[in-house]
């Protein structure tokens, strides 16, 4: 059981409806074919990440258009995936189960979500009802923003972390996505003052705390540990996995802050890759919101529960400290394209390990801890990956 | 015909009991009559037996809140007039937590643990929705 990235492929977060999605998604997945080094008929499945609100985009590629737009004569077969913004860990998954019952030697994953093709209204409404319960919370007038607003506070009150500390996280995401030619804020950093002053959204939130929604694409050809080496190129080894569900329902939830979650699926994750945290030489944290860049922390036991907000204030975790995480920027830091948010964290991470993050590139990374979430965190999946195979 | 356009709770069979309870002024508790368990949201089947042996319990309507945010922007339009709108959590002493809003108060001066009680809202025939707002 094995699973290699060998190549990628990203356009630049924007907000461009000018960029079609067609063209958008043959773009990337020619381009990560390309940077496989492998030609396109040797891609022998296609596994999209499903994308969210754009109900004839999913329909096109659930239904196998992917393939024959990209000519891929060798495609076995096609599949879509949906879990929100995990989808792209569950392509990783089928794909390995593809390679390893010698189904398929490379595997394309791509992704494509444009939003500002799509009303303002249409996307609060999305965002508001997709996760949220229409009867017990949909009623009250629950954003996504109020939600993890609620949450956010309450994570306060249990920490003691300050709106200064908490507003650190996303000067320190801003600054990864200042130095990133593929976030939407590249160029743009913000500083404390710029957050705090920034509109209030939903206590305790401000605007540049909250979620920018843009368009994106990405893609990936995955392969096993065994052909990587062959082709002798560059790679991200998967190297362990782990994950945990916390509930749909952020009001059920008895970990509201999914640090359980974090720690039993890094656990694992860790296990299987014969590593430990301490190992790790850059921790990737998808939550899409700032305070879950703490928790995380917090559940991987980098450091006791009520201490990350601190570490992030000393600009330990963002560019040049001796802590990195989010390389990636997250969704505050780089844009949010719906369920392509995670391919973009993996992308970045095969960067990463790869040596090739430019301005962003993370000292000796050999090793990478990866979480992703869907829905509003109803998941943690937890992954590590080696810039070389056990 | 009601004027209110805001979403209405999509009833379910089994939470009919619920609704027609805040119709009559009334919060009640789903309760499994096998294991015990208080359940929110109210569900066909307990989820922790399986038990369908389920039945209700009136609240007191006093509750604490766990959590809360107050939203300024960014809601759907037939919101807005409501704004600012107060989103909480709050804990019933009948061990189950709920999401609500918090009313006839003000914004600012809401905190975590205060003390809350229910308030009714009908805001068509058949919906009267259940809010809280500060003890006073």
């Amino acid at each position: 059981m094995s699973l290699a990235i060998i190549g990628i492929a990203e356009l630049p977060t924007k907000r461009d409806p000018e960029r079609t999605r067609w063209d958008m998604l043959s773009d990337v997945c020619m381009d990560a074919i390309r940077d496989a080094g492998i030609d396109k008929d040797d891609v022998e499945a296609v596994i999209s990440v499903n994308p969210m609100a754009q109900a004839q985009m999913a329909l096109d590629m659930a239904l196998g258009r992917v393939p024959e737009v990209l000519g891929l004569k060798g495609c076995k077969d096609i599949c879509v995936l949906n879990s929100g913004g995990t989808s792209t860990t569950n392509c990783l998954r089928l794909a390995k189960y593809f390679i390893d019952n010698k189904q398929a030697r490379f595997v394309l994953i791509p992704h494509t979500t444009v939003q500002s093709d799509i009303p303002t209204e249409d996307l609060i409404n999305f965002f508001a009802t997709a996760p949220l319960d229409p009867q017990w919370e949909y009623p009250y007038g629950v954003t996504f923003n109020g939600a993890m607003g609620l949450i956010t506070n309450r994570y306060m009150h249990d920490t003691g972390a300050t709106a200064e500390q908490m507003a650190s996280v996303t000067v320190s995401l801003r600054g990864w996505g200042a130095l990133d030619p593929n976030s939407i804020f590249y160029g743009k950093p913000v500083t404390l003052e710029d957050v705090l002053e920034s509109r209030m959204i939903s206590t305790p939130l401000h605007a540049k705390e909250c979620n920018f929604l843009a368009d994106g694409a990405g893609a990936m050809i995955v392969t096993s540990h065994e052909i990587a080496q062959e082709l002798g190129r560059p790679a991200a080894y998967e190297l362990g996995h782990g994950v945990r569900f916390t509930g749909a329902t952020p009001v059920l939830r008895e970990d509201p802050y999914f640090i359980k979650a974090y720690r039993e699926s890094s656990q694992d994750a860790l296990a299987e890759a014969g590593l430990s945290i301490d190992d790790m030489d850059l921790r990737q944290i998808y939550g899409a919101y700032p305070f879950t860049q703490c928790s995380a922390l917090e559940g991987y036991g980098v450091c006791e529960f009520g201490e990350a907000a601190a570490i992030w204030a000393e600009g330990r975790c963002g560019p040049g400290g001796d802590l990195p995480c989010t390389s990636m920027g997250d969704a505050t830091g780089r844009g949010h394209t719906g369920s392509g948010v995670s391919m973009a964290f993996y992308l970045d991470t095969v960067r990463q390990l790869r040596g090739e993050a430019g301005e962003r590139q993370v000292a000796d990374c050999n090793h990478a801890l990866i979480t992703t979430s869907g829905g509003s965190v109803m998941n943690a999946c937890t992954t590590i990956f080696g810039s070389a195979p056990r | 015909m009601s004027d209110y356009r805001k979403p209405l709770p999509q009833i379910q069979p089994f939470s009919e009991a619920f609704w027609e309870g805040t119709r009559n002024n009334k919060l009640l508790v789903q309760t499994c009559s096998d294991c015990d368990a208080r359940i929110f949201f109210p569900r066909r089947q307990c989820p922790e037996c399986w038990s369908t042996n389920l039945g209700w319990t009136e609240a007191s309507g006093k509750a604490e809140i766990y959590a809360f945010s107050v939203t300024y922007e960014g809601v759907e339009a037939v919101f807005r007039e409501d704004l600012p709108i107060v989103l909480a959590w709050v804990d019933l002493p009948e061990g189950i937590r709920m999401q609500t809003n918090i009313i006839e108060c003000d914004p600012d001066a809401i905190e975590i643990g205060q003390q809350v009680e229910v308030v009714f809202r009908k805001v068509t025939d058949e919906i009267t929705l259940p809010y809280f707002r500060p003890v006073q």
